[in-house]
């Protein structure tokens, strides 16, 4: 069970000697409470407290780290069971699985996807995050040899699935350094399996079915010394793995079983129901996610249901807000007034650079509320705008005082005319129309301006 | 955080449909609600619970999405047809109707839309859904004129809204019906909103909470959080929000990414986007999801029983 801060402090020696680095043993117990420090440094501890307050004071679910460089990615960490408590922390990562089998070109191909392929969406780059290569052939050597073709294409995450210890060894020895994900330690062959592990510091997925078996196995894997542990409940049905990753999840959070603090991994590549699993996985527990090459038409989607579940419910993706600069206006170029919602921003952009026409972009704070909410909830209103047009020095720059409003805060027209003396032009409430707009509208509106497509670039 | 057994709240139930022995002409009768632990987990239902896709269609397309005409034809222009598709061809559970045609600027021809409430219930012998004007001006005839159409069948009326809800909940209650009852993505304005129409004398057994649902990358995330709230706030006994719960989000097949997908990719990123809003709603709890293209039917009925294994979770049916 966790441990409050004065539960810890009544088991610390109570020198006050600042040897841990902490003014005091109440400062020392509240930042283990929360995590934050480690029993080792207190010197006056003896070994079965520091037992014991390692179990109570470490993060409830382990951070394990897949991959090197640059495309590595954290998993673990987590903290609630519902989004909406604080946040998830860190999304899963995705990998396209491969059998080894398959030709050295056809993994090639796959690798190279893995590689280039990214949807940037609102100011992110949402990409696939590695391959996991499987070992179909039983053979050692064949397996090697995919392992191989994956590490020539780029770096990336890899996940090595085999039963076999030979095959495992054989694949490490392409990829050892990289802290590639072993898959997986069973009750078979977990004494070579943990021996591989710690020889490469590879985190190791733990895989048996059911809670019991899986707490147990895990349990022997963290007594042979193997640290950075996965837990592969090794469902039979996509309803099993909610209910069994529900379960370690919330187990690992109230602590009752520490050996199931680790992140979990989900399969998905289960014939016909590979959709409805992966975004299960996504959305319920699963911290890496296999599946099998999906075409984007189908992969962006799951990987923007990612990308919303794993934003802070707090805190919309935002953007600073200030003057933005699209197709390099010059005075007398159409100023267009936006919030700074990055998904509004983003769309919004989108077309605008796609028709090329050089405005200003002033982009108000609603700390993040689109222009709807920004409305409704009265965020956006007449002094927000009068200010910023203050505050970022916006006449200075477009050398006109007039202002294109989203035709969402149509109603405000009226008021923001009045709190700024500059004149207002409504405009479309659909982004994809707001290029027609300026082309028609501003021209007539404008003193001297005309914007249309600036000359190709 | 409460352990299964320890909920004390149970989600209430509502009945969906009359057949020929309850005083209606629809095959199948729906019992939705009744679950007392989160979704899909072992103590949920007392007989496993499987959320009802319904079919959304409309009798005016204008503003229909491109994909969805594109893929029925004619059948756009034909609601009649189009219900009784849905019913045979595409394998709906429900099937909402919206009266599209009540949304143009000049005056809806009343009569005409009694009479295609008419057809729809003739076409097809599914539950209904139906969803008015949207206009507090009309809402009271339209209301009135599906009510009377429908009197009997035990209709799902939407949508109630803070600012207009009199006029819809006096037609369910004069003629029998349900009625959706929606917030904008707020667990304390749905709970105010089903306070509101119990206050006018709608039993909390003929309430369906629709929390709003954003299209996925366009607010789905607050969307989903809201589904997850009411379902705990439900089970840890707030009985202003133990009503069943239904998704739609309406605006998947539009989405940028949907009308700029390449031409050869529209259709399954269509069905893909609206699949990743979808399945994640009745993940979170949702008991009826709404979806409009008629391929995501199967996709998704496919998907909720791979979470209701072992054939259970089909819905009560014959009665309360
Ligand atoms: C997600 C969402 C939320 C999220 C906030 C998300 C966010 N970061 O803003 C949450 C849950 C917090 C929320 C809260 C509220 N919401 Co809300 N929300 C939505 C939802 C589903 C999507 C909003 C969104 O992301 N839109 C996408 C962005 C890109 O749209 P946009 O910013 O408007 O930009 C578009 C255009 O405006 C245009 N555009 C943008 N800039 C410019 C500039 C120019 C010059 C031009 C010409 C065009 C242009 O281009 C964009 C693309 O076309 C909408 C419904 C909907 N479909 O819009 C309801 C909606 C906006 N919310 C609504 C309401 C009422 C509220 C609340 C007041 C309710 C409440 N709970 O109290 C609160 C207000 C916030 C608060 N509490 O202070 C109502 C508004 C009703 C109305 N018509 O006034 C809506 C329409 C839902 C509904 N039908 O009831 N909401
Ligand atoms: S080192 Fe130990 S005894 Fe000294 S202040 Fe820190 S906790 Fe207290």
């Amino acid at each position: 069970m966790a441990l409050k801060a004065l539960d810890i402090y009544k088991l610390l020696p109570k020198k006050n000697c600042k040897e841990c680095g902490f003014p005091t043993c109440l400062t020392f117990a509240m930042k283990l409470a929360s995590g934050k420090a480690d029993p080792d440094t207190c010197p006056y501890l003896d070994e079965a407290t520091k037992h014991l307050l390692k179990g109570a004071t470490r993060p409830p679910i382990r951070r394990v780290k897949i991959g090197v460089g640059e495309r590595s990615f954290a998993i673990g960490e987590e903290i609630v069971l519902f989004r909406h408590d604080k946040s998830f922390v860190h999304p899963p990562g995705i990998l396209f699985q491969v059998p080894d089998l398959q030709t050295a070109e056809e993994i090639r191909r796959v690798a190279s996807r893995v590689k280039d392929e990214v949807f940037p969406r609102v100011g992110e780059l949402l990409r696939v995050n590695g391959i996991a290569i499987r070992n179909d052939s039983g053979s050692p050597e064949t397996f090697g040899k995919a392992v191989r073709v994956v590490e020539e294409t780029a770096e990336f995450p890899e996940v090595l699935i085999a039963g076999s210890p030979a095959s495992m060894e054989a694949a490490l020895a392409e990829c050892g350094n990289y802290r590639p994900l072993i898959h997986a330690a069973t009750a078979e062959n977990h004494g070579a399996m943990c021996a591989l592990a710690k020889r490469s510091g590879a985190p190791l997925v733990v895989k048996a079915r059911g809670i019991d078996a899986l707490q147990e196995l895990a349990a022997t894997c963290e007594a042979a010394g193997v640290q950075d542990l996965v837990l592969d409940p090794a469902p039979e049905t996509t309803c099993e793995f909610l209910q069994t990753a529900t379960m370690i999840r919330r187990m690992a959070l109230a602590r009752t079983a520490p050996e199931l603090g680790y992140p979990v991994y989900l399969d998905a590549t289960v014939p016909g129901r590979e959709e409805a699993t992966l975004s299960l996985g996504i959305l319920k527990y699963a911290s890496v996610i296999v599946t099998t090459p999906r075409e984007p038409a189908s992969l962006l989607p799951a990987l923007t249901l990612r990308q919303n579940i794993y934003t802070d419910p707090q805190k919309p993706i935002q953007m600073t807000p200030g003057i933005y600069r699209v197709n390099n206006p010059a005075p007398g170029d159409p100023l267009l007034l936006t919030v700074n919602f990055s998904l509004t921003y983003f769309t919004l952009l989108g077309y605008l650079e796609s028709s090329r026409i050089p405005c200003f972009l002033l982009l108000v704070d609603t700390e993040g509320f689109s222009v709807l909410t920004a409305v409704a909830s009265g965020k956006l209103n007449e002094n927000l705008i009068r200010d910023s047009l203050q505050r970022f020095g916006v006449e200075a720059e477009t050398g006109h005082r007039i202002l294109v409003l989203p035709g969402y805060a149509a109603p405000l027209s009226g008021r923001v005319e009045e709190a700024t003396g500059w004149k207002v032009l409504v405009g479309p409430r659909d982004a994809a129309e707001v290029p027609e707009f300026l082309e028609q509208s501003w021209k007539k509106a404008a003193p001297g301006g005309s914007p249309g497509p600036a000359p190709g670039p | 955080m409460a352990e299964p057994g320890e909920w004390t709240g149970t989600i209430g139930r509502v009945v969906l449909g009359a057949t020929k022995g309850e005083g209606g002409t629809r095959s199948v009768q729906y019992c939705i609600g009744g679950s007392r632990d989160l979704p899909f987990l072992p103590d949920e239902a007392p007989c496993g619970r499987r959320p009802l896709i319904a079919l959304e269609i409309c009798d005016d397309p204008a503003l229909w999405p491109a994909v969805v005409k594109e893929y029925i034809g004619a059948l756009a222009d034909d609601p009649a047809a189009w219900a009784r598709e849905a019913e045979r061809t595409f394998g709906a559970d429900l099937v909402r109707l919206h009266l599209t045609s009540t949304h143009r600027r000049q005056a809806p021809d009343l009569d005409t839309v009694g009479k295609t409430v008419e057809a729809v219930l003739a076409a097809t012998t599914l539950p209904l859904i139906i969803e008015g004007s949207g206009d507090p001006a009309l809402d009271s005839e339209v209301f009135r004129r599906c009510g009377e159409a429908g009197a009997g069948e035990r209709l799902l009326l939407g949508t109630a809204e803070a600012d207009r809800y009199r006029s819809i909940a006096a037609a369910a209650l004069a003629y029998g019906h349900a009625v959706i009852a929606q917030s904008p993505i707020d667990i304390n304005l749905a709970k105010q909103m089903n306070i509101l129409l119990r206050e006018i004398g709608v039993p909390a057994d003929r309430i369906v909470i629709d929390p709003y649902t954003g299209a996925l990358g366009y607010g789905f995330e607050y969307s989903y959080s809201v589904m997850e709230r009411i379902r705990y706030a439900a089970l840890m006994g707030d009985t202003d929000l133990a009503m069943p719960v239904l998704s739609a989000a309406p605006d998947s097949l539009t989405v940028k990414e949907v009308r700029d997908a390449p031409p050869a990719e529209r259709q399954e990123r269509a069905l893909s986007w609206e699949f990743h809003a979808a399945f994640p709603a009745a993940v979170a709890g949702a008991d009826i999801v709404c979806v409009r293209h008629p391929l995501s039917v199967k996709r998704l009925r496919d998907a909720c029983a791979a979470l209701t294994p072992g054939g259970k979770g089909t819905p009560v049916q014959g009665g309360g």
